[in-house]
């Protein structure tokens, strides 16, 4: 019942601001409004527990991702004298088998790690939710994109990893690439659903029928309205996108050496794990907290997204 | 049935095409070169026109997909640029040792996701329900690789009861191949048997607020009887559709166990294949991948149709 009441803000109240069908002064401050409205809805999924741990872990990590070149001038590259020794004042997770600070190439990993998933994670989303959108367009478009998208969701993420990196070879493309695809179907069958949804409603039709055009119908009143489960499902890509960067990483198609990612230091770590355990505990520990961090994001968001 | 397999034909049949043109366009789709490639960057002209000869890139494409199709129909999966070798002999080589990993993981997938998810839709006792909660909570956060990973701190640094690295065949070992095998197959089953065991448990107490739970408690049917015959049966279907769904995921994620726990199968044969741009065995494995998650699909209908009368094949 509250959806149908918060639709309404957005929708046929959207109406007016056609281009030509209102006063202008009305038009910027209800838009103003409405955006305020869903930024401070977002803003209240971090008031709450579980948001407030996510957010402060995420600021956390990011924060020491990115002062890494200021906590370690070395760079991930310095080598000292001893390899593989154990903890140490100066090395706190040991050294690795070249003599590397692990401590250091595990949050230079970690940099890598949140390069690729913020990034790639968005552009799964914005693609992703245009292929699922575009049915709205047209009907033969629709049916054609659901078909390749079921087609990648019959690929498990690692296959097409293999197959990317049997195309591009190894390297930070070939996991951009791998998370991209990987992450197309889900954000283009939820927002499928919601056009599904929406498109029967009297507001896209009253549109419609006012001569809006069917693009402008699309982003400004479907989109908004199903933007909510998209963000959600962001957040829980995110999870799913760390674990293919280390999935392809800890077989050894991920990142190339000498460059650090929390994934590629599982792989090598793994088989010194008898003598040295902390090369392999840092980077998990690092992994898990990311992989916490937007799990309690997502569910903080969809707490908020169903309260609507 | 045979009306069911004829009707999912169509949607089967495409998917597989689809899949087998992308795997026989992958190598045309590299930058370059293929044969260059794979010849590497001392190679001489010869060589790599023996190499395009043998990938058979100086034929139309339209004949090449056809004469590649027609060998995997006939058991001719090409020869292996590396090892210079038939693929169907490196396949046949770690076939052995991926299925025993995946058959394992599966009975583990079946047994820990319906006992899990059985034991949390019927346990009463809090403390009991918490630690049900707790552990599938834990574990469905976990991706195999770190379940892998733990088992390998566990049991390799403080206590070694159980192998964590290599492999013995349980054919020629039955002994000694299962300790090698249990590990890596938990590490593998355990996190997507949460997934599962969460569904069953939602499942089940979803169907005890059913009219007909209190039609037959009102009845007199003992308890346990309720359980088994009404709440359990009922709760199944998810289960089977949830376990039919990570046929797939079984396969991607014995790719990571085989690599953590060094393993030779099919996974590390892939990912070998990837480093060294060797084609034509990954092209194989990738078709042979998707099929086997298909077929998997299709017997989850099948076995659905046959828990539940009301659903028809057909």
């Amino acid at each position: 019942m509250t959806k149908a009441i918060d639709t309404s803000t957005n929708g046929p109240g959207d109406l007016p601001e056609d281009p030509g069908s209102g006063p202008v002064p009305a038009r910027a401050g209800r838009r103003k409004r409405t955006g305020g409205d869903a930024w401070s809805r977002y803003a209240s999924a971090l008031s709450t527990p579980k948001g407030l741990t996510a957010a402060i872990l995420l600021v956390l990590l990011i924060g020491v991702a990115l002062l890494a070149p200021v906590l370690f001038p070395g760079g991930y590259d310095q080598q000292a004298r001893g390899a593989l020794a154990g903890p140490s004042a100066q090395h706190w997770l040991g050294t690795d088998e070249f003599g590397r600070d692990i401590l250091t190439r595990t949050v230079y990993g970690l940099r890598t790690d949140l390069s690729l998933i913020l990034l790639a994670v968005p552009v799964a989303m914005v693609i992703g939710t245009a292929l699922g959108l575009s049915g709205y367009l047209s009907k033969t478009l629709g049916s054609v994109t659901q078909r390749l998208l079921d087609i990648i969701l019959g690929f498990p993420g690692l296959i097409l990893g293999i197959m990317i990196v049997l195309v591009i070879g190894t390297g930070w493309l070939a996991l951009f690439l791998a998370i991209v695809v990987a992450g197309l179907p889900g954000f283009g069958r939820l927002a499928r659903a919601g056009l599904l949804g929406e498109e029967q409603r009297e507001y896209v039709m009253a549109a419609r029928v006012l001569g809006v055009k069917k693009s402008t119908v699309m982003t400004r009143h479907i989109l908004p309205n199903v933007v909510d489960p998209l963000l959600v499902q962001a957040s829980v890509f995110m999870v799913v996108a760390i674990f293919i960067e280390a999935g392809l990483s800890i077989v050894g198609l991920g990142i190339n050496p000498p460059n650090p990612s929390l994934g590629a230091m599982l792989n090598v770590g793994a088989r010194y794990v008898q003598s040295l355990p902390t090369y392999v505990i840092g980077p998990g520990v690092l992994l898990l907290l990311l992989a916490l961090a937007f799990t309690l994001l997502s569910d903080a968001l969809n707490q908020v997204a169903n309260r609507r | 049935m045979i009306r069911f397999l004829i009707r999912r034909a169509p949607s089967v049949l495409l998917v597989l095409f689809a899949t087998s043109v992308i795997a026989f366009l992958l190598p045309r789709l590299v930058p370059g070169d293929p044969a260059a490639a794979v010849a590497g960057p001392d190679a001489s002209a010869e060589t790599i026109a023996a190499i395009r000869a043998d990938l058979g890139l100086d034929q139309p494409l339209v004949g090449q997909y056809f004469n590649w199709m027609g060998g995997l129909f006939t058991g001719d999966l090409g020869q292996s640029l590396r090892f210079n070798r038939p693929v169907a002999e490196l396949i046949g080589d770690r076939l052995a040792s991926t299925l025993e990993l995946a058959l394992l993981a599966g009975l583990f997938l079946v047994v820990f996701g319906i006992g899990l998810g059985v034991l949390a839709g019927s346990v009463r006792a809090r403390w009991a329900r918490v630690l049900v909660e707790g552990t599938n909570t834990g574990l469905l956060a976990a991706p195999p690789f770190l379940v892998g990973l733990l088992f390998i701190l566990v049991f390799g640094v403080f206590f070694r009861v159980l192998p964590t690295s290599g492999e013995v065949s349980v054919l020629d070992d039955p002994e000694i191949g299962i300790q090698y095998l249990v590990l890596p197959a938990l590490a593998l089953a355990l996190p997507m048997s949460a997934g599962v065991a969460r569904l069953v448990q939602t499942r089940m107490l979803a169907i005890r607020q059913e009219e007909f739970i209190d039609l037959a408690v009102s009845k007199g049917v003992p308890p346990r009887r309720i359980s088994q015959r009404h709440v359990l049966r009922n709760s199944l279907g998810p289960a089977v559709v949830a376990i039919g769904i990570r046929f797939g995921d079984l396969l991607a994620g014995a790719v990571v166990i085989e690599a953590i726990f060094a393993r030779y199968g099919l996974g590390q044969l892939a990912v070998s294949g990837a480093q060294s741009a060797d084609y034509t065995v990954v092209q194989v494995l990738i078709v042979f991948a998707v099929f086997i998650a298909v077929i998997g699909q299709l017997l989850t209908e099948i076995v659905l149709a046959a828990l539940d009368p009301r659903v028809r094949l057909g």
